[in-house]
């Protein structure tokens, strides 16, 4: 095949259909996203695929939205708009570091700490949200390298979800891990690992919470850590859960 | 204490004129009302299509308000370069339902490409009338409709069941190249088609 007959085929082609369906295999999916990084011919076919696929969902008959589900999601985007647009959040808080800071006895007193410096009421209040007898808002700390961070953890109906925003990128080779406290004890490591966009958002579910009285993230290594490396750099108080 | 809130009926009215893009900067910068906006223009779309996937409401409620809490947590990262805050919902949605969907068997996919939404529907959430003002919701199933069956079967087995080439294929007892052909040609002539009304009505 001559370079111009190239150009005007390409044996992926074929591809194109289904990649903007959704219908290639994984492996074939990552493989032709590659692809069109280096076919014109394949990305112009994507290019008038792709707004048909993007039109099939008014193929749908309407139906109305519940009203209690609107409620429940403008319940939980107020709460957090709240409490992720308050600013200054345990800024500046002083470290030390003599002892790994999950073995620290006065860790737990960080709350009351923080009620000191007039934070009391973003760190150690439970926030239950209107309009759903089953959400609720907690807000959280960022600390150290991530104390501009806004942090909420949102609970609905037993599942648990971390948000944050304006959260440092871990730096290369680490990820951000959710650790769950319980009383004075050790924080007991998760497989919730995380890490934010560019533009520092990230959201990740947290397990189980019942029994829990703080939600701790650490930067560990690529796969995460049994214990705990370094200072935590977001911290949620959940009083008892 | 909520710094960002605006809940005043005036600026909710101001809201309800700006685009959608022009919200979604709002959203960005948390404003709540302005998200209000997205889900008032957005919600019952996104629930439609959650529904039409998985065929049962409670799942289809938690899909779309999984989804509608994505868009707000990740206003920031709309690009309106890459399509319209109308497609980027429907996305979010679709992805999220075709994950249900794939985790729930093969039964409920098969359902979900088999059935329109009028088998999926109970008579009292009809809002036909809806569907019937929105010509372009009408011309396309009416476009859907006019497909040959096969390349119609292989659209819906993929977009609405969450079925891969491979899957298909095997479940027609066709060949690979046959499904993708039949892909290919069926999504071809809805763009003409779209191509049409839109030269008709522009």
């Amino acid at each position: 095949m001559n370079p111009r007959e190239a150009e005007s085929n390409c044996e992926h082609r074929e591809d194109a259909a289904a990649y903007v369906l959704g219908a290639l295999e994984h492996d074939e999916h990552e493989r032709f996203r590659e692809h069109l990084t280096g076919c014109a011919l394949c990305r112009a076919e994507v290019g008038e695929l792709q707004p048909v696929v993007d039109e099939l969902p008014a193929s749908v008959l309407h139906a109305s939205a519940p009203k209690e589900m609107r409620e429940r999601i403008l319940a939980t985007v107020r709460s957090e708009a709240e409490l992720l647009g308050a600013a200054g959040i345990g800024a500046d808080r002083p470290a030390k570091a003599a002892r790994p800071w999950y073995r620290r006895n006065d860790f737990a007193l960080g709350v009351a700490a923080a009620a000191s410096a007039g934070l009391a009421a973003l760190v150690a209040v439970l926030i239950a949200v209107g309009g759903s007898s089953h959400t609720k808002v907690v807000p959280g700390e960022g600390l150290g390298t991530a104390r501009t961070a806004k942090v909420s953890l949102t609970r609905r109906d037993g599942h648990s979800e971390l948000v944050v925003r304006r959260m440092p990128q871990p730096a290369l080779g680490r990820i951000y891990e959710v650790w769950l406290k319980r009383g004075t004890g050790e924080p007991k490591p998760t497989n919730a690992l995380f890490s934010v966009t560019n533009h520092g958002s990230g959201a990740v579910d947290v397990p189980n919470l019942h029994g829990i009285r703080e939600v701790l993230v650490t930067s560990e290594p690529a796969g995460g850590s049994l214990h705990p490396t370094t200072e935590p750099v977001i911290r949620v108080a959940l009083g008892t859960a | 204490m909520p710094l960002l809130r605006r809940s005043s009926v005036n600026s909710k009215e101001k809201l309800r004129k700006l685009a959608d893009e022009e919200l979604m900067e709002r959203v960005a910068d948390c404003d709540a009302d302005a998200f209000e906006v997205v889900l008032e223009r957005h919600a019952d779309a996104a629930f439609s299509l959650a529904y039409r996937i998985c065929g049962r409401r409670s799942v289809a409620e938690d899909i779309a308000q999984e989804s509608f809490l994505a868009l707000w947590r990740s206003g920031e990262r709309y690009d309106r370069a890459r399509g319209s805050v109308r497609t980027w919902t429907l996305g979010i949605v679709h992805n999220r339902a075709i994950d249900a969907l794939r985790r729930s068997g093969t039964h409920d996919r098969r359902r979900a490409s088999d059935e329109g939404i009028e088998e999926t529907l109970e008579a009292s959430e009809r809002t036909e009338d809806q569907a019937v003002e929105n010509a372009v919701s009408s011309e396309i199933r009416g476009a859907l409709g006019e497909l040959p069956s096969d390349q119609r079967k292989v659209i819906e087995l993929a977009y609405f069941g969450g079925f891969t080439h491979t899957e298909i294929a095997s479940m027609l007892d066709t060949p690979v190249g046959t499904v993708k052909g039949r892909m290919r040609l069926g999504l071809q002539k809805l763009r003409s088609q779209l191509q049409g009304w839109q030269a008709v009505g522009g």
